[in-house]
């Protein structure tokens, strides 16, 4: 047989098998997925494609074809095939593969879009980072007003939120798969029915909205249906706040702080710098006022009081913390005003004896430094207290000055827990037909006594929106997979009112609707688009404040979603005074409980709020600031509280509600907490989720089931029991007191005054081996102790940049957790007997810890195969695929930096393959990681310096957590450099090195925190803390 | 008080090496019937399979861990070396009790170590092995354990050579090497007398192949002396060097409780006490068990009582040392390290070390404690136990108070933990056991040469 016989049989061969899969393939028409390969079938090129094995290949036979040309040939299919794996399977009609670049993606560059996380509904601003078309890092926009750049731990898990498995995918109905199409035609249908009656009994459940969209549609809605109501529920809402500006004010109005004006802050179990909206900016700002000192204007830094039962942030940083009862606090407010002569006199004699002293002295400073004063209380504190506070603020001068007052940033702000009564309550009553449950998971958080779950099942039709099935899911006979905040078109308020638009920044993964398309189904659209919705919207109010012509709308849109800011949106200033007679209107003085037993504080818990960020590994993992505890809730309380009942650390308690018979009773594990006020204790909720994905579901204990609707934040006389049971808790430090006086160093203003080298320590010796030589870069951080709040972002933003693995408890347990940087508390002890002997600590102090990238590194030499090494930029570089794992370089690292993969962490981890980091290694098991300084950062500028033959620009790269820092006291930079920003932290004289007697000669260094105590409390101290 | 008997007299005059009437015959008869001829005994059988089960245990262990990872350990952070580093430190350490006895005694002539000189080596073979075996395994990827040799490739890698680990890798390489060659060398004349006195055709094929074609002839005689003792020669200043270089995996890091320039030597202390206990725990049930009553006698006993008194001694010095230093230097995390092991969380295996090792051992100054064989096994055997405490207390309790007041934690180990370290006693046993079986536990030429000098009179 001749080689043309055999080539023309074979020819013959494919050509019929290619007429025969397309002519099969032209039967099935239905299928999109089958349309496309139907066209291709015809082609010309695809024929040629079927023929041969080899497509593009000269036949072996007949050609004689290099081993080069065959190696390119293969080298180019394995690139096609990688690339026919991209795109989306999951929308057929629209995908684009990447065959076709789609414009502006290069694969390894990077692309940064504009976007806003909200929480409680306050949005801060982000900026989402692509990679070949996905997200994979959320980074603070840094020309939003409440972000200026940072984040906290929770919208940086947003990332990994929007690749959470366990996000629900399909409508259900019941509980059953139903479709789209049948939700749209039963709401239609339903909608239809509810117009013809006027509306009645349709009721609308939503968490805070600020989006002017959403409520704007709410509003039309109203028109179709007269009677429609729209009840409002957040569990770890901001009533109080609303309370109190009504109380002072007669209306609500929304505060927006100065910190950055202040020189006296009165924070009363204050959230500034842990929750409240705005509180990134809030954290800056005051950062920014306490490195004054530091800066050389040594009286321009700030003085911070803070009196509070359960240890805030704010407090941990203040100057002078008073632990007190919840009704001691107020007592010392009222006391405060009473002073100032905002309040009777009689109130004087209110706040508990030792504190008489401080708080005198504290009225003397605040009014000495009239119109630089602020006095903030945080939500769980009740409504007078509020009210006096702005009574305080505005006898002192602030308004206008440290505080603004702005209309509410929430859409038609409401008493959230009155509108939920009502809501309950209708629902038992048979007066709701139709509930349309948005984003909310009342099931699970409503006050106990509602029973909301019953009520639930008293409504014909309840509709629940969510990212996934929870506990109200369950309840409701629809459940509607809510698209992520990254996957859908909105907006969102900061908290001054700064409108984000939302834009999409992936597909829907799993399909999903966003509210606003929920919304029209309701209004009567059958097929709504989310994009024409806010676009729509946004086109009539750029036409409303003067925009005009369609090319300007156009680009004002535009601009506002690149941006991810629409300009001059802040919330307009309110014009509000306290009305006089507020004394009056106040209700009375709250006074202690009656008996020994203690008193039950509520608290969101930090990271997972009111429960619904318990599925994400990440904020579980996540050590909450003071307790370092993970993975678990537990009732806190002062060791003293804890001595006194008997109580010891894990020990399982059944804490009981001696005077509410509705509520049930919980059973948690104690942990105490130095600086929490004595006989009350603190029940965190958000944990003890019944329904949620793998990791959220059965975590902790739920201790909404002691909430209820008469005391959402403080439950006098509950009774704690003994169990008999341990439940070992995952905490990530366990010594917390301090004795060395060198790790953290400290010091008061008057001290810094006196000798400002105080954290200097005698250079150790120099090494034998010689100095490396850094002709280029030589990178190194400064972490500013006096910045550092200890909120952690930093921790959660290198989990997300740096791929590390999510644990679990277990190994959490057994001390393996992986982060890179940690946040070591510290409690310093005074003196035997003292505040120290009842377990109250002198000060908090929090010290970032992460590798050093010592010049002399102990973890070099040891490594037998030199798998962590100097590179020419100073680094200490860790080679994962060079690491054999015998963990010497962590035995020897004296700040115990490195972590290790004792089990594959990273296969084990249930996230999305395709959410990891697509810039750093993701580690297998057997192989120590630890902070590279973020050198992929480092390398991409690298690179970008290097096209443009120019050295790296200062602040060119930001490592994650420096990025992240709300209150910037990370930075990183060139230490060749000597104008560079971390050269001229490092030239402060508060500059010192941890463990430098080790002579390892770290590139990281601190800058000592400095107090600004009152001399006139400083001398009574220790008895003013407590009784 | 006037000095005892005991102190004044020589060893020689109470006891003698050979007890009378024992032959060259009756010897090279009695030891290679022992192997060729003797049916098995049950307790061979008995302690063989108890052995081998342990073997069991130990191939489980790990299995699981090469599937799973080094995390079913309890090993932690800061913690992150435990059982497996101390297992180490404990075999090799053990294993020097058969290099000393053989080399070093060897080279000082000492006329007693004939007689106990192979079960010692045999015993530092199956130690040694364990203890090889540990390093490997504790890595986390133990697939690249030969990244730690310095073998030439094509990306000029080579290892850290400021490593510790680097010098543990070769140091301990160089022994497993040095301890079976000098083993396997003093065996050959006497693996040819078995071959030579075989009748079984398994037996003469085995001890043929083995015993390489030595023919006793005097050229052969000559080869083998000059080798022997250039390996004797190497092997004494190895047992040191590598147990020097286990104290300094130690003191080369930073850690406290590790960084002390004293570690050196207190490990080859620490390995000599562990080698002549294990010896002496082998020697006394093995001379009844094989009644070597005529060759190894209580003077044997006795000498090696005396040796672990005197080691035990020496190291209780490091001990004080241990804990006078860090007082002497003043430094605040190494008084904090040595606070917490008088009075911490492993304050209790901290105090059974120093009484294992050093408070017991102290009996041995009496004559009557040293006859009384029993009293001697147990005294022995809580010095092989503490010996692995004490190995323990060094990893573990140095690394739980480092540096880093933050990161303080304990270890608490696992069920594979103590799994690993019953199998690798399995692993030992096993071929203890073996060798047992089909070698001479007694060197025959060696005896045959000292009977020969004792009766030809020209003995000490």
């Amino acid at each position: 047989m001749s080689r043309r016989d055999a080539d023309d049989r074979g020819g013959a061969r494919s050509a019929g098998l290619a007429r025969d899969v397309a002519g099969r393939l032209a039967g099935k028409s239905g299928r999109a997925l089958w349309r496309s390969l139907d066209e291709l079938a015809g082609e010309p090129r695809v024929l040629e494609m079927l023929r041969n094995e080899f497509p593009g290949l000269p036949d072996l036979a007949e050609a004689r074809v290099g081993r080069r040309r065959i190696l390119e040939l293969m080298g180019a299919s394995f690139a096609l095939a990688g690339l026919s794996g991209c795109g989306g399977g999951e929308a057929p009609d629209e995908a684009i593969p990447y065959v076709v670049a789609p414009p502006g993606v290069v694969p390894g560059v990077a692309r940064h879009f504009a976007t806003a996380v909200t929480r409680g509904g306050y949005a801060d601003g982000v900026i989402v980072t692509h990679q070949m078309g996905r997200p994979v890092q959320v980074e603070g926009n840094p020309e939003h007003p409440a972000s200026l750049g940072a984040l906290d731990p929770i919208i940086q898990a947003s990332i990994l939120d929007l690749y959470d498995p366990d996000r629900s995918r399909t409508v259900l109905k019941a509980g059953r798969i139903a479709g789209a199409d049948a939700l749209v035609k039963a709401l239609s249908d339903r909608a239809a029915a509810l117009a013809a009656r006027g509306g009645e009994g349709l009721r609308i459940l939503s968490g805070t909205v600020t989006s002017p969209t959403l409520a704007g549609q709410i509003g039309a809605l109203r028109q179709r249906f007269p009677a429609l109501q729209w009840h409002r529920w957040e569990a770890d809402g901001r009533d109080t706040l609303r309370a109190g500006a009504m109380l002072a004010f007669g209306r609500p109005v929304d505060s927006v702080l100065h910190l950055d004006q202040a020189r006296v802050i009165l924070a009363v179990e204050s959230d500034i710098l842990d929750g409240a909206p705005g509180h990134l900016r809030y954290a800056r700002d005051f950062a920014r006022r306490r490195r004054a000192a530091e800066e050389g204007d040594v009286g321009g830094m700030s003085r911070l009081y803070a009196v509070e039962s359960v240890p805030t942030l704010a407090g941990a940083r203040a100057d002078h913390r008073f632990a007190l009862r919840p009704h001691e606090v107020e007592a010392v407010v009222r006391a405060l005003a009473a002073t100032l002569g905002a309040g009777p006199a009689e109130w004087r004699q209110g706040a508990p004896g030792r504190m008489a002293t401080a708080v005198d002295a504290m009225a003397r400073d605040l009014a000495a430094n009239r119109g630089a004063v602020l006095v903030h209380a945080g939500p769980a504190q009740p409504a007078a207290t509020h009210a006096l506070v702005h009574a305080i603020n505005a006898a002192l001068g602030a308004p206008g000055r440290t505080v603004t007052y702005i209309e509410p940033v929430e859409a038609e702000p409401v008493d959230h827990g009155e509108s939920l009564d009502r809501l309950a309550a209708d629902m038992i009553g048979g007066r709701v037909d139709t509930l349309l449950v948005l984003g909310c998971n009342p099931v699970f958080t409503a006050p106990a006594d509602l029973d909301f779950a019953a009520a639930l099942a008293a409504v014909p039709v309840s509709v629940h929106l969510g990212t996934a099935v929870d506990e109200t899911a369950m309840h409701c006979t629809w459940h509607v997979p809510e698209a992520h905040e990254f996957e859908r078109w909105g907006d969102a308020r900061a908290f001054d009112g700064t409108v984000t638009i939302l834009q999409p920044q992936v597909k829907p993964l799993w399909g999903g609707w966003s509210p606003h398309e929920l919304l029209a189904v309701l209004g009567g659209e059958t097929r709504p688009d989310g994009h024409a919705i806010v676009r729509a919207a946004w086109a009539r109010r750029f036409d409303g404040s003067g925009g005009g012509t369609d090319e300007a709308d156009g680009r004002r849109w535009a601009d506002a979603v690149r941006s991810g800011v629409v300009p001059d949106s802040a919330a307009a200033e309110a014009a509000v005074s306290v009305a006089p007679g507020l004394a009056g209107r106040l209700p009375p003085a709250s006074v202690g409980p009656e008996g020994g037993a203690p008193t039950a504080l509520f608290r969101p818990d930090p990271w997972l709020r009111d429960g619904r960020y318990a599925n994400l590994g990440w904020l579980q993992e996540l050590p909450r600031p003071f307790t370092t505890l993970t993975w678990d809730n537990a009732v806190l309380m002062a060791p003293a509280t804890a001595a006194r009942l008997g109580l010891a650390n894990e020990d399982v308690v059944a804490v009981t509600a001696a005077m509410t018979g509705a509520a049930g009773s919980v059973e948690a594990p104690v942990w105490t907490v130095p600086g929490h006020a004595e006989d009350c204790i603190t029940l965190p909720f958000g944990f003890g989720r019944k329904v949620a994905g793998r990791v959220g579901r059965g975590v902790g204990f739920d201790a909404f089931r002691l909430r209820t609707s008469d005391h959402p934040w403080e439950l006098p006389g509950v009774e704690l029991r003994r169990t008999g049971k341990i439940r070992r808790l995952a905490v990530t430090q366990h010594h917390q007191m301090i004795d060395s006086p060198d790790l953290v160093r400290h010091a008061t203003l008057d001290e810094f005054r006196r000798n400002p080298t105080f954290a200097k320590r005698p250079e150790p010796e120099q090494s034998l081996y010689p100095a490396y030589e850094y002709p280029r870069n030589a990178w190194a951080m400064a972490i500013n102790l006096d910045s550092c709040i200890g909120c952690n972002a930093c921790t959660a933003a290198c989990q997300a940049e740096n791929n590390i693995a999510v644990v679990g408890k277990e190994e959490v347990l057994r001390n393996r957790q992986m982060h890179w940087i940690r946040i070591d508390t510290w409690y310093e002890s005074g003196t035997e007997g003292g505040a120290a002997g009842r377990g109250e600590p002198e000060q908090t102090l929090f010290q970032p810890m992460t590798c050093m990238h010592c010049e002399n590194a102990p973890c070099e030499v040891v490594c037998p195969v030199g798998a962590t090494m100097h590179d020419t930029d100073g680094l200490n570089v860790m080679v994962y695929n060079r690491c054999v794992g015998t963990r010497f370089c962590s035995n020897n690292c004296p700040y115990k930096v490195r972590r290790f993969n004792y089990f594959n962490y990273s296969e084990d981890d249930s996230r999305l393959s395709l959410s990891w980091n697509p810039d750093v290694s993701v580690r297998p098991r057997g192989v120590m990681e630890k902070c590279t300084y973020c050198i992929q950062r480092i390398r991409e500028a690298r690179i970008a310096a290097d096209r443009e033959n120019r050295p790296i620009r200062d602040g060119e790269v930001k490592t994650a957590c420096q990025q992240a820092c709300p209150a910037e006291a990370i930075v990183f930079g060139d230490a060749n450099d000597p104008d560079s920003a971390v050269s001229r932290r490092q030239a402060s004289p508060l500059d010192y090195g941890v463990l430098t007697e080790l002579n390892t000669r770290p590139r990281t260094s601190y800058q000592a925190r400095l107090r600004n105590p009152n001399p006139e409390i400083a001398e009574g101290r220790d008895d003013a803390s407590h009784s | 008080m006037p000095p005892t008997p005991d102190a004044v007299a020589g060893p020689d005059s109470a006891h003698p090496v050979i007890e009378p009437g024992v032959t060259a015959m009756s010897v090279t008869a009695h030891v290679s019937d022992l192997v060729l001829e003797r049916r098995t005994p049950l307790w061979w059988w008995v302690g063989f399979g108890l052995s081998l089960a342990l073997l069991g245990v130990f191939a489980v262990a790990l299995g699981w861990l090469f599937i799973r990872g080094v995390g079913i350990w309890g090993i932690d952070w800061p913690i992150s070396w435990g059982f497996a580093i101390g297992n180490y430190v404990w075999w090799v350490g053990m294993a020097s009790g058969g290099t000393l006895i053989s080399a070093l005694f060897f080279l000082t002539r000492s006329d007693w170590r004939s007689a106990t000189s192979r079960i010692a080596e045999s015993m530092t073979v199956f130690c040694v092995a364990c203890a090889g075996i540990m390093p490997v395994i504790h890595l986390g990827r133990w697939w690249y354990f030969y990244w730690l040799f310095p073998y030439p490739n094509t990306m000029s890698l080579w290892p850290q050579f400021r490593s510790p680990l680097h010098w543990d890798f070769v140091a301990i390489l160089a022994y497993v090497m040095g301890s079976v060659l000098f083993w396997y060398v003093g065996l050959i004349p006497d693996l040819a007398t078995l071959r030579d006195r075989a009748r079984r055709r398994w037996q003469r094929l085995l001890y043929g192949v083995m015993a390489m074609g030595w023919q006793g002839s005097s050229g052969h005689w000559r080869q083998f002396k000059m080798l022997y003792l250039i390996l004797a020669a190497l092997m004494a200043p190895l047992v040191c060097s590598i147990h020097s270089i286990v104290g300094l995996d130690f003191a080369g890091g930073l850690t406290p409780g590790w960084h002390e320039t004293q570690f050196p030597p207190y490990f080859v202390f620490g390995a000599a006490l562990s080698g002549f206990a294990v010896v002496l725990m082998l020697v006394m049930p093995l001379r009844r068990a094989l009644d070597l009553h005529g060759v190894i006698t209580p003077r044997h006993v006795d000498v090696l009582a005396r040796l672990m008194l005197t080691a035990s001694l020496l190291l209780s010095y490091c001990y004080l040392m241990e804990v006078f230093m860090p007082f002497y230097r003043g430094e605040r995390a190494d008084i904090i390290q040595v606070m917490a092991q008088l009075g911490g969380y492993y304050a209790p295996w901290y105090w059974a070390k120093i009484v294992l090792n050093g408070v017991i051992p102290q009996l041995l100054w009496f004559r009557r404690v040293r006859r009384n064989q029993p009293l001697l096994f147990l005294v022995a055997l809580g010095v092989v136990v503490g010996m692995w405490i004490e190995r323990f207390v060094i990893v573990v309790g140095s690394l739980h108070r480092n540096h880093s007041e933050s990161s303080w934690f304990i270890f608490v180990p696992t069920v594979w933990d103590w799994a690993t370290l019953a199998g690798s006693v399995g692993l030992f046993l096993t071929g203890f056991f073996l060798l047992l079986r089909f070698i001479p536990m007694v060197s025959m030429f060696e005896l045959r040469e000292l009977i020969h000098k004792k009766t030809a009179g020209d003995g000490r």
